[in-house]
Formats: C-alpha cells, structure tokens, sequence
C-alpha cells in the first residue's frame, strides 16, 4: 500500500499517525484521516470538489496550515470530504483537491467537530527507507 | 504509543494542598511553579503531562509569582488545563494565545428556578427529549440565530450588551455575568473574515466535546448565605450550560498562532514549545491579539446568551408558564479560558498584569471593586460543572485567591482518561443506559459523544473543589446533582 494511517492515543484529543511513499501521499493520508474523524468518507459520494492552496516558512508548518485549510472548507462551508488528492507538494507550498459533497443529516453521521490542528508533537519527515512519516494532534 | 510520561521532575510538598516545581530545575524557568493538589489527586497530576508544561509557561517573558496549576491540571496545547499565569505588562510581560486556549471564553452560566425536583422527575425524560430537539448543537448545520456581518461585528464589540438591544438580554442577565458580558477595547477588525464565517451561523450553539445543557438539582447547600443571596436551596432545579466561542473562537487561535509564529524570534524570546507562541502585551501584535481574542470573548458570552434564551423559551413552553413565573433568573456567568488585564498586588505593589486562565475561573471576593454591586457583598458566584454522572458545584470567590493566584480557582473536574481510551472502556456497554439506571437521563448526537464522556473519563470533582477549598482558593456553596444531560 502506498499509503495509510490510523488514529493514536491522546490524553485529551485525537491524534492520526500516516506512512506513504511521496509526501502527496502521506498529505493526502492525514487530510483523508482527518476528515473521517468527522465523517466517514464511506458515506460521503465525490460529487463535486474544492481546492486549497498554503505556503509557509517550513514543511511542518505548510502541514498544518494545509490542513487547517481542508478543516475550514469542512467547518466553514459545510463540506463533506471523500477523498483529497495533492496536486503540488514541493517543500513548504502544497495544494490539493478535495472532492465531496454538501453536508446531508440524512446521509451522513458526524461522530464530532474538530476545533483545530495543532502543532503538538507534529512530525512530518522522509524516514532513512525513504518513507514518508507524519504525526498530527487536533485540539477536540 | 503512550503520548505523556509520568513528571520526571522535582516536585516538593509545601503543605497539604500545595507543591513546587523549583525555578532551580531548569535554567530557563524565571519562577517556581506551584501546583494546588491534593495527596489524593497528585498521581494523576504528575502522570497527565501537565507538570512539565507548568515548567514551560515559567520560562515565559515578565512571568510574575510563579507559574500555577489548580487540581483539575491535564495536558493542554502549550500551557496545561488548569493553568494560571500572569506577565508584569509594564516588564515586558508576554500574552499568549496558547495560555487562553482554542476555545477563547469557553465558560459556564447557571440558571436557578422555582422548580423542585418533584415538580421535573415525573416528566424529565421528556424535558430532556425537547431540550435536545431545541438547544442546537451547530454541528453540520448553524442554529435559527442568522446574523450578518454587520450584527456580527456588533457582536464581537459588544458582546451580550448588544443583544439587548435586539431584546435577547436583559440588564439583570448582564449583572449576572463576568465582566457584565462584554470586555471593553474589543478590536473586531482583528478577527479574520474566515473566522467570522465560520462562527456566523454558529452563535447560539453547544458545540461538541464537553460541552452541554444540563437540568441539576441542588443536593446539598454548604454556604447558606450565599447560597440564599442566589436564590439557591436543597431540592431546587438548575439549568447549567457549558459552552463557548464555537468555530469563531477557534479560528482567532489557529490565527493568531500562526501570525505568531516569527514573532517570539523578532523580540529575542526563545521558547521549549511551538505550542507557547506571545508577543509582548504592549507590542502591536500583543495588543492585536488581545483585541481578537476579546472580540471573539465577547461572541461566546453573546453564544450563552442566545442558548439561556432558547432554554428560558423551552421551558416556558413546555410547563405553560412564563420564564419570570417558573422563578428563572440567572445566577452567573463564568468564562475560564481567558487573559484579562487585571491589577494585582505583586511585593506589596499594584501592578497592571495580564492575567491567563486556561481552565481556570476567576474567583473574586466580596468587595472587589469589578463585582456587579449584588455581588459585592458575598463575592464572585464561581461555577465548576462536574461530570454527567456525579456533580457540579457553586463556590464563592475569597480573599485567599486575591493573596495567592491573582483572584483565580479551578474550573471543572478534569480529564482522567483519553478520548480513546474512554471508547474503548465504553465497548459493550449503554453509557445511556447505565445513567438512567441511576436517574440520570443523557442524549448525545455524536456517535461517540456519551462514550467520550463518561463519568469515569473525569476526575472526581468532589476531590477537586475540596482542595480549592481547603487551599482557601474558594468556598464550596452548593452542590448540583445532574437530572438531565443533552451533549452538543
């Protein structure tokens, strides 16, 4: 598999651990991560699609502005996320696509809301195997 | 993968509700740390990765006293839950969006009645259904409050003030809140268009987490001169809401967090942890914080406003009489995550100080010259929600928090276990259930929402307040037992 992730442990929060083979990928894990501790993607159809776009000072930061920014199109505009695809991942500007649909009671079941993404014990680096690994904690 | 390590630190007892991390442990610490706790809560606090972080905030610039934590401490983003610090203004003293928190004015308001349990058993789990149809969460979807810009901007100047202008607050609610509901100098500018957004369908909202609305009755007065100041006897019901500034309030954070970024650098600051981010109170990007951070206060005072309206038009409805006839009359407001320039006696001199409390209540005593005049007699009503299955608790502000922790005390029963961990202990079981068993009736929307917070996620808070108790940080007034819980 090129990508995965799965949820840690939190004294207080939530937090994802990602492993891919490009940093598109490991973005695209953690974005997708994030959005099914909201909603499961399962239920949510890739109806029509959003772009966001960051630059910042470093990686790390970009990560976390990135994803702040997929968190605001869900927050702000009601957005239901299915799936992100990175389009441009080069050192600190990254952008993407994200395809999903308006928020539906009917069809889908938040499980919570996600106050924000935090710099707490973040991590995003390119392992001596030549994976990519990132950690992220959101504030509950 | 375990995320805290047990406190490796020293940590030594001053007396039975007192510790010390001394400044000698590490170079950067500029004061000691002291922790109010008692032998009965210390394990949890040395093993919540809080300690470390009480070492932290001691290194921040213009850091007065000591760096302190109240017994309800657990690991936060930057500074711990349960924190209280304050910077000298004048000596370069720094704010911190990481010392207030995510949740900008996330606090509590109570509301008392003439109703008495008998007059609720019979029909609780109703109430209950119908607060849960009414008090709107805001998840997914805005509640039935839509503001423009405009009223938005009125909002964030003016707090639940402006609301009575629309007829939505009256003089008697604002005398009943902290800071009359609104801070002043509020700078609405300063709050980003994203954040606006994001909190504009979302006032007059609960929110997730821990947040909620609670029916209570009072099971035990230990005060009864405040206690009957406050309208509040043995078998009367409460109404309690714990909320705050929804997306707005987080937004003005993530902002301001990241506008902060470069700044620590700019002004020689070097910090243990990104998380600590400040600017010097009185330096253009302090106050433009400040002014953020007091607009989007203002919005969640606004928030609890709109919400004890829904609640007051609910129960008028559902028992066919008028809010004023049903005796409800709110008993006080509380922020407790906050910074407010307060003056403070540090070495026997008024000094102008930015006061942070992250998961902390102000606890001002009777005759302090902030207090609403019908509370200048008994002091500053403080209020701690407890968790779903035990109790909340009214306390009164005292003199001893003035003389120890700048007129501040604890503010709820902190976290004991991890939202996981708390899902996982939850596996089979009817947390619903288990809580009628008991009397209690519990709704949730999220499908995790009751598993997260359960009753054994907390510490005890009876433990809690009696060592604020004790340390003479406030005096416990009454007890509130829950009847009723609609989680957001």
């Amino acid at each position: 598999m090129a990508k995965s992730y799965e949820t840690i442990d939190h004294p207080a929060d939530a937090g994802l651990e990602a492993r891919a083979d490009t940093l598109a990928e490991l973005l695209e894990a953690l974005a997708e991560g994030m959005a099914e501790l909201i909603c499961p993607p399962s239920s949510v159809a890739p109806a029509a699609w959003r772009t966001v776009a960051v630059v910042a000072e470093d990686l790390e930061a970009a990560a976390v502005d990135f994803l702040s920014a997929v968190l605001k199109v869900i927050q702000v505009e009601h957005f239901m996320v299915a799936q992100v695809s990175v389009r441009e991942a080069t050192g600190n500007a990254l952008s993407a696509e994200v395809a999903g649909e308006p928020y539906d009671p009917a069809k889908h079941e938040l499980a919570r809301e996600i106050k924000a993404v935090t710099y707490h014990q973040l991590k995003i680096a390119r392992g001596e195997d030549g994976r990519w690994f990132g950690r992220v904690i959101f504030d509950l | 993968m375990a995320m805290t390590k047990k406190f490796q630190g020293p940590i030594e007892p001053i007396d039975a509700n007192r510790w010390r991390i001394p400044k000698s442990w590490r170079a950067d610490m500029r004061v000691d740390g002291i922790l109010y706790c008692s032998r009965e809560l210390i394990d949890d606090a040395l093993n919540g990765g809080g300690c470390d972080q009480v070492a932290n905030v001691a290194t921040l610039p213009g850091i007065v006293t000591a760096s302190m934590a109240m017994p309800d401490i657990h690991w936060g983003y930057g500074f711990p839950i349960g924190g209280v610090a304050a910077t000298d203004v004048e000596a370069g003293g720094v704010i911190s969006p990481g010392g207030v928190g995510y949740d900008i004015n996330c606090g509590v308001r109570l509301l008392r009645s003439d109703l008495t349990a008998q007059d609720v058993r019979p029909r609780l789990k109703e109430l209950v259904d119908q607060l849960f149809r009414d008090m709107p969460a805001g998840v997914g979807v805005g509640g039935p409050f839509q503001f423009s810009g405009g009223e938005i901007a009125k909002i964030l100047a003016g707090g639940s003030r402006y609301l009575v202008s629309r007829g939505l607050a009256s003089e008697e609610d604002l005398a009943a809140t902290e800071s009359g509901g609104c801070l002043d100098d509020a700078d609405p500018d300063a709050v980003s268009k994203e954040a606006c957004h994001r909190g504009a369908d979302q006032c007059g909202t609960l929110g997730s987490g821990n947040h909620f609305a609670e029916v209570q009755v009072v099971d035990h007065v230990f005060d009864r001169d405040a206690a009957e100041a406050w309208g509040l006897a043995e078998g009367q019901v409460t109404f309690m809401i714990h909320c705050g500034s929804r997306g707005l309030g987080h937004q003005v954070c993530e902002d301001y967090i990241r506008a902060l970024r470069t700044v620590p650098a700019q002004y020689g600051i070097t910090l243990p942890d990104r998380q600590l981010v400040c600017a010097p109170v009185d330096s253009p990007p302090g106050r433009q914080y400040l002014g953020a951070m007091r607009a989007a206060a203002n919005f969640a005072w606004a928030n609890r406003q709109l919400l004890v309206h829904i609640l007051r038009a609910t129960l008028a409805r559902f028992f066919g009489r008028s809010a004023e006839s049903l005796g409800l009359r709110q008993v006080y407001d509380v922020a407790h995550n906050i910074a407010k320039l307060e003056t403070h006696v540090v070495d026997g001199l008024p000094r102008k100080l930015c006061v942070h409390r992250k998961g902390a209540t102000r606890a001002f005593p009777a005759g302090h010259g902030e207090l609403a005049p019908a509370y200048r007699k008994t002091g500053q009503p403080v209020l701690i929600p407890g968790d779903m299955g035990r109790a909340s608790y009214v306390l009164v502000g005292t003199a001893g928090a003035m003389e120890q922790t700048f007129g501040s005390t604890c503010h709820g029963a902190g976290r004991v276990m991890s939202r996981q961990a708390a899902i996982a202990r939850a596996r089979g079981r009817r947390i619903d259930q288990e809580l009628a068993a008991v009397g209690i009736i519990a709704r949730a929307r999220g499908r995790t929402g009751l598993a997260e917070e359960q009753p054994e996620a907390y510490k005890d808070v009876d433990a809690v307040v009696e060592c604020v108790h004790q340390a003479g940080l406030s005096r416990k007034v009454a007890r509130l037992k829950p009847m009723g819980v609609v989680k957001g």
